[in-house]
């Protein structure tokens, strides 16, 4: 399994506590990145390949390097906690248990950023961690880690902790801004990007809680020993919620490049009651489904998912045994998209419905086999003509189902 | 001036704007609906996908400024199948009442389906989403079902007054606008989001159901309600006004007009019409008379008293041409210096603000008209120096124009009361009015001239803005405009009076009048021309 660079006293008790997490090295990173130049701190996580782990996989490095210097408007970070992915569930394990690493993290960006104030922005499913994250941040406060003058140091940041209503789109980064300030959760038109005007119209840069947290230990050992984990273009570790028909569900931190099935066969304990892999959908509901055949020499990385035609996504694995109705799983996925769609953009909003509705009636009995062609059609429309990928996230699911689990679907439909 | 390439064909596009305003400037159409060209942007629509050459995706032709050298295709298959997609989804859940609905002739969902569409419904009425019908909002109708969400009346609210009483409810496909609780809007410029509505989702409580679109002709004109002079456009049918629309004018009112403007035609419905000369006989009984007999008695009376007993009181609801030749008739041909318009502090009022969107606080259309004309007298004073002067015998016969404004307040000067009291007041008086009042009774004569909507003239809005508003419907009787009356009474009186339509008596006006110099008839038609200070 590799190094574990977030997950390593995960199940220590106390470890969510300052002092616990002091005990394993806690908040040494910090101390020796703010004795760092903030570009020199940018260069060294440009230098570990470190990618956005909330699902796009964006160079966290180069983000950073995107936010203007000299705008005369402070610079935000802000944590996107919003994870409501179906399938994933590797941040609510770093929030419970993990959270001063994420402190940390936060406080190294906003050093390398020059960024005084920061927000959590925490999916509002979340409520019962609202009281044990604002117990971590009192606790840094005290210490002197947030505040006026972080360890000491001529440098100021506060962070608080943001609950949203419930969104799904409120992780979308743009929403997630028009949330925080107060508004709809509504996708922002790009550009302007965050990085140049993002929330109150000042430069923004909005990762990930997977991302911010695996800074202290890249601080900490070097961009060196990260980047010498992983693949050529996928270094370092990735955390996979895994979860249905396997033996041990959890959240793992594999090393990127891991071999799809020996994570099923090793890690997640196979598959129960020694039933047939049917599929696996690797990176979150929104990324298109593996057939079992598929996975065969598929890696656990960027490249090779994608080669295989699908995306590491946000880590969200979902394995299916041959008990499974594709057409249910896929009605159920289109009716999280439908539920989620804000309604903004029309292919979205109507799209994601239609389907939704369609689906419906095909596993209840009334479906016609022109109702998959209808499907694809709908994903056509709906593909890349929206303003965030919403759209898009329904688009894959329906249109891998729908095409390569066709015969299974036609045998529900009644003309 | 960025060049591109639009339909393969090299245009130019002013700096800044975005496709499909430059292709709007190049007479190509790129369909859309939430894009407008006052509202800030949204591109939540997707109608207006285009193809950008170097862009992998469709792009907004809304959201995407023109830069040199790009190349756009707004017509080729990828781009029509796109659109295709879109106005599908727009419809699947609409009810496809377009025979109920008042949109109908003007709706974007009907105009673009026939170009772009002629599908046929791929969705069982069973699963359609169900929203409510004809929510009553007051001054509109909110039809949740037959709306597409593109947010003109939220970002309206939301942008132009800033008051925000529309929002969306609800997310995906049962995401809905509305008011909280359903409260009716208490907004006095409300009836935009109808207008701007592009489909049936807001109509106008006022119109709907009184007429098909299709049956109505329509006339630019000027708003009569305030110094604003909003630019609009009548709908008319067989002579009844059917509503008022904005017309747009950066200069002046964008695309907006206030309530008050929108519905002050009905003012014009209200009372009796006059539709004769009435001429007081030996016995002081008014009696019918031809226009040429009253032209002639009126003449003749006033040049009896003489001029130093004649005073003059225009209307700033008239014309710039029925106000030049009321001056040319009472003042030139006269002599008569007591000429005024003031029945308040109209002169004072005339750029005052009532808010920051379009209203002003003087509701006349052609206060500052009357002012370039020099018609606010000193000597006189007003109105109210018109009632001492009649009341002290220094007057002794008047001539007095009586337009009831179209927008009144609670508050306001009773202007008529001081009307009436100034034609008692009076010796000998003559009346020009359009709506019959019962102090004209003491008028020694009566003259029925057009309203607004009835006749050809320009106004001078508060800016100094010449616009002309063109007549949309024809008077009954033997009513005439208003500057006709002066060309006649300047006639028999045997001055020279050639001018055979207000574009006559306009160019007139530009020869002799400082203020209008210059100004060529054209210029008046949009977006105006600016007379001199």
């Amino acid at each position: 399994m590799g190094i574990q660079t977030l997950l390593e006293h995960i199940n220590t008790p106390g470890y969510e506590t300052l002092e616990g997490y002091r005990k394993y090295g806690g908040y040494t990173a910090l101390e020796k990145a703010l004795q760092m130049e903030p570009t020199a701190l940018i260069d060294e996580v440009k230098a570990s390949g470190l990618r956005g782990r909330g699902g796009a996989g964006f160079p966290t490095g180069m983000k950073w390097s995107f936010v203007p210097r000299n705008s005369g408007k402070p610079t935000y970070l802000l944590c996107n906690a919003d994870e409501s992915e179906p399938g994933t569930f590797k941040d609510r394990l770093l929030l419970e248990r993990n959270p001063h690493a994420l402190i940390e993290g936060m406080a190294i960006a906003a050093y390398a950023l020059d960024c005084h104030l920061s927000y959590i922005y925490m999916r509002g499913e979340f409520g019962f961690l609202v009281e044990p994250i604002n117990r971590a941040l009192a606790e840094a406060r005290a210490a002197g880690l947030l505040g006026p003058s972080v360890m000491g140091k001529d440098f100021a940041l506060d962070i608080y902790l943001h609950l949203g209503q419930g969104a799904y789109i409120c992780g979308e980064e743009t929403s997630l801004i028009e949330s925080l300030e107060g508004y709809r959760g509504y996708p922002r038109i790009k550009p302007p990007f965050p990085a140049v005007s993002g929330f109150l119209a000042s430069p923004t840069v909005v990762n990930n809680v997977e991302t911010l947290a695996a800074l202290p230990w890249i601080i900490n050992n070097g961009a060196a020993a990260y980047a010498a984990v992983g693949t050529e273009k996928s270094k370092g570790t990735k955390l996979f919620s895994a979860s249905g028909h396997i033996n041990k569900p959890g959240v793992y931190e594999v090393d990127l490049g891991y071999p799809l099935l020996d994570f099923i066969n090793n890690e997640c304990g196979g598959i129960p009651n020694g039933r047939k892999l049917k599929a696996v959908i690797p990176g979150g509901s929104s990324v298109p489904v593996l057939k079992a055949e598929e996975c065969e020499g598929v890696l656990l990385d960027y490249e090779s998912l994608a080669k295989a035609g699908t995306m590491l996504g946000s880590g969200g694995f979902i394995v299916f045994d041959d008990t499974v109705s594709m057409p249910e799983v896929l009605t159920v996925i289109a009716d999280f998209y439908a539920h989620e769609s804000c309604g903004q953009c029309t292919p979205c909003r109507e799209g994601t419905g239609w389907a939704a509705k369609i689906l419906h009636n095909l596993v209840g009995g009334k479906g016609r086999k022109s109702d998959l062609d209808l499907l694809l059609k709908i994903a056509d429309n709906m593909e890349g003509k929206t303003i965030c990928p919403l759209a898009d996230a329904d688009v894959m699911p329906i249109r891998s189902f729908v095409t390569k689990y066709r015969d299974e679907f036609e045998a529900l439909c009644v003309s | 001036m960025p060049k591109f390439i639009l339909n393969d064909q090299e245009v130019e596009a002013q700096p800044g704007q975005t496709i499909i305003q430059a292709a709007q400037d190049h007479g190509v159409e790129i369909p859309h609906y939430c894009y407008h060209a006052d509202l800030p942007i949204d591109g939540n629509c997707r109608m207006c996908l285009v193809e950008v050459e170097k862009m992998p995706k469709l792009t907004p032709a809304c959201t995407t400024v023109v830069s040199e050298g790009m190349v756009v295709r707004s017509a080729n298959e990828r781009v029509k199948t796109a659109v295709r997609g879109v106005l599908e989804f727009l419809l699947i859940n609409h009810p496809v009442d377009c025979p109920v609905c008042d949109q109908a002739g003007e709706c974007r969902l009907q105009d673009y389906y026939m170009v772009y569409g002629l599908h046929t419904s791929e969705i069982p009425q069973s699963l359609k989403v169900r929203k409510s019908k004809a929510v009553d909002l007051g001054p509109v109708m909110l039809d949740q079902e037959r709306c597409v969400e593109c947010s003109r009346c939220i970002r309206f609210f939301e942008n132009v007054t800033k008051t925000g009483e529309l929002q969306f409810f609800g997310r995906g496909d049962h995401v809905r606008i509305g008011t909280i609780g359903n409260q009716p809007l208490d907004n006095p410029y409300s009836g935009n989001v109808a207008e701007i509505c592009p489909v049936g989702a807001l109509t106008d409580h006022d119109f709907r159901f009184k007429a098909r679109v299709w049956f109505l002709h329509s006339t630019d004109s000027v708003c009569g309600g305030c110094s604003t002079g909003c630019n609009m456009r009548i709908d008319h049918r067989d002579g009844t006004v059917f509503r008022l629309q904005a017309r747009r004018n950066v200069e002046v009112n964008r695309s907006w007009l206030c309530d008050e403007g929108r519905y002050s035609f009905h003012e014009l419905e209200k009372g009796e019409r006059l539709l004769y000369p009435l001429v007081k006989n030996g016995n002081g009984a008014p009696a019918q008379a031809t226009w040429d007999a009253a032209a002639r008695s009126v003449d003749v009376r006033l040049k009896e008293i003489g001029a130093n007993a004649i005073l003059g009181l225009a209307s700033p609801s008239a014309t710039n041409e029925a106000l030049f030749l009321f001056k040319q008739y009472l003042g030139e041909q006269l002599g008569a210096t007591l000429l005024d318009f003031r029945t308040d502090s109209e002169d004072r009022r005339v750029t005052e603000e009532e808010d920051d969107v379009l209203r002003h606080r003087d509701k006349h259309p052609n206060t500052m008209g009357a002012l370039k004309l020099n018609l606010a007298s000193a000597e006189l004073g007003g109105i109210d120096g018109a009632i001492r002067a009649a009341r002290e015998g220094r007057a002794r016969a008047g001539v007095i124009i009586y337009f009831k404004p179209l927008v009144r307040r609670e508050g306001d000067v009773d202007a008529e009361a001081k009307i009436a009291e100034l034609v008692r007041s009076l010796e000998y008086s003559v009346v020009l009015a359009s709506h019959h009042a019962d102090w004209q009774q003491q008028a020694s004569v009566v003259l029925p001239v057009a309203a607004w909507s009835e006749e050809d003239g320009s106004y001078t809005n508060y800016q100094g803005r010449v616009q002309l508003a063109a007549k949309a419907t024809e008077p009954g009787g033997d009513i005439l405009p208003l500057w006709e009356v002066f060309a006649m009474l300047l006639h028999v009186s045997g001055a020279e009076s050639r001018w055979m339509t207000p574009d006559d008596v306009f160019a007139t006006m530009a020869e002799r009048v400082e203020a209008f110099q210059g100004i060529q008839l054209e210029q008046r038609r949009w977006p105006g021309a600016l007379a001199t200070a």
